[in-house]
């Protein structure tokens, strides 16, 4: 007679009826072997369960907080960046919508700066707002999770066109583009504000 | 919101889990550091069983309760606390195993020094033996016999099949049981 093998034994352990199953659970009513080997199994999963818990050997919870600190402190830039040029944004984005065609250089780097002080504005709004805390139904919380995940990438491409322009390399096409980038954030800002704001202030929250 | 079904937990915690949990979604910091302190020697038991190196368990603590503090706000209390960062945790030493491709020892082992070992009146203690275990076997015996996780949950979060958590499981006991002096059978 051969006896059952671990995984045989093992599946005797699992909730429900797999095929085989109940032939195994015959052969272990009949088999002393098998049966000793069962409970060796159950006796060794305890064992595992009791072993003592360990801790680490230094405190890692100050190490955590830096980290957490920068990372949000980083998000509050980037936030704030955003924002400033959120609030800029209805002023801005008239100008912008002005002069889409061709951006002269001087006016592309005014205009860069006003959008940033516009999703500053719009950032803040949105903080003292604080999504994050409120209870948002699935719809809301789809849409504004689409328009974040937009705003970071394009603030990847911000970083990216700004890491080239420090670079001097064609400088004022990277304005341009820039300026391009920028819009963009605005309207994803001005966007992600109406639909917590205006939702809020439709539903009395 | 149940904080947990078989944790030792600490009493304050337990008592004061509402408020800890509303403080520590709000980014209070003391709110946030109760709940390391309640599920640090927990989590650090998790990674350090599953990872190779008690530095690699660090960062595995570290970034679990990085991404807890992050994500608080959007845990529900679907399940227990305990549950959620367990799986954090989970998948944070898992993708460190996955990143670090460990070398799978007991497999080395027995390619190298077959011979060795039958000779050598093996008796380990159960540490030791775990300690020996290649590290998916290892990782799939502590998920699933400690943890509690099932095989289907085990597959998804290491990117594999059922049959194979069910093999590497099975490849565990066999290997425990033989260090452990337990064979009897043959
Ligand atoms: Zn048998």
């Amino acid at each position: 007679m051969s006896h059952l093998s671990m995984e045989a034994l093992l599946a005797l352990r699992e909730p429900g009826v797999e095929p085989g199953d109940v032939a195994a659970r015959e052969h272990v009513d009949g088999c002393p072997a098998c049966r000793a080997e069962l409970e060796r199994l159950h006796q060794r999963a305890a064992r595992l369960r009791a072993l003592p818990a360990l801790r680490p050997s230094r405190d890692l919870w100050p190490a955590v907080r830096v980290r957490q600190r920068l990372e949000s402190r980083r998000w509050q830039q980037r936030w704030t960046g955003v924002a400033g040029f959120l609030a800029a944004a209805s002023v801005a984005l008239a100008l912008f919508w002005g002069d889409v065609a061709r951006p002269e250089p001087a006016d592309a780097s005014a205009e860069i700066a006003a959008a940033r002080e516009r999703s500053q504005v719009l950032e803040s709004a949105l903080e003292e707002y604080n999504p994050e805390l409120r209870v948002i139904d699935g719809r809301t919380a789809r849409v504004s999770q689409a328009l974040e995940d937009r705003i970071a990438e394009l603030d990847q491409q911000l970083e990216a066109a700004q890491l080239r322009q420090v670079q001097r390399m064609e400088e004022e096409q990277q304005e341009a583009r820039m300026l391009q980038l920028w819009r963009e954030r605005v309207g994803l800002l001005n966007a992600l504000v109406d639909v917590h704001v205006t939702r809020a202030s439709n539903v009395g929250l | 919101m149940t904080l947990t079904r078989t944790l030792p937990m600490d009493p304050y915690l337990v008592a004061n889990a509402d408020s800890v949990l509303a403080g520590a979604r709000q980014g209070d910091a003391a709110a946030l550091e109760k709940l390391f302190r309640a599920f640090e020697s927990p989590v650090y038991t998790l990674a350090r069983r599953i990872c190779r190196t008690a530095e690699d368990a660090e960062d595995v603590l570290q970034e679990t309760f990085f991404e807890v503090c992050r994500s608080i706000g959007r845990y529900r209390g679907e399940g227990s606390l305990w549950g959620w960062i367990r799986s954090i945790a989970a998948s944070k030493a898992l993708m460190r195993l996955r990143r670090n491709k460990y070398r799978d020892t007991d497999e080395l082992d027995d390619a190298m020094a077959p011979s060795r070992r039958e000779d050598t009146a093996l008796r380990m203690d159960l540490e030791a033996a775990l300690e020996r275990l290649g590290e998916t076997s290892r990782a799939v015996v502590w998920l699933h016999d400690v943890e509690g996780y099932t095989h289907e949950e085990i597959a998804v979060m290491m990117g594999r099949t059922v049959s194979f958590s069910k093999s590497q499981l099975a490849r565990a006991h066999v290997r425990l049981r033989r260090w452990l002096g337990e064979e009897v059978h043959a």
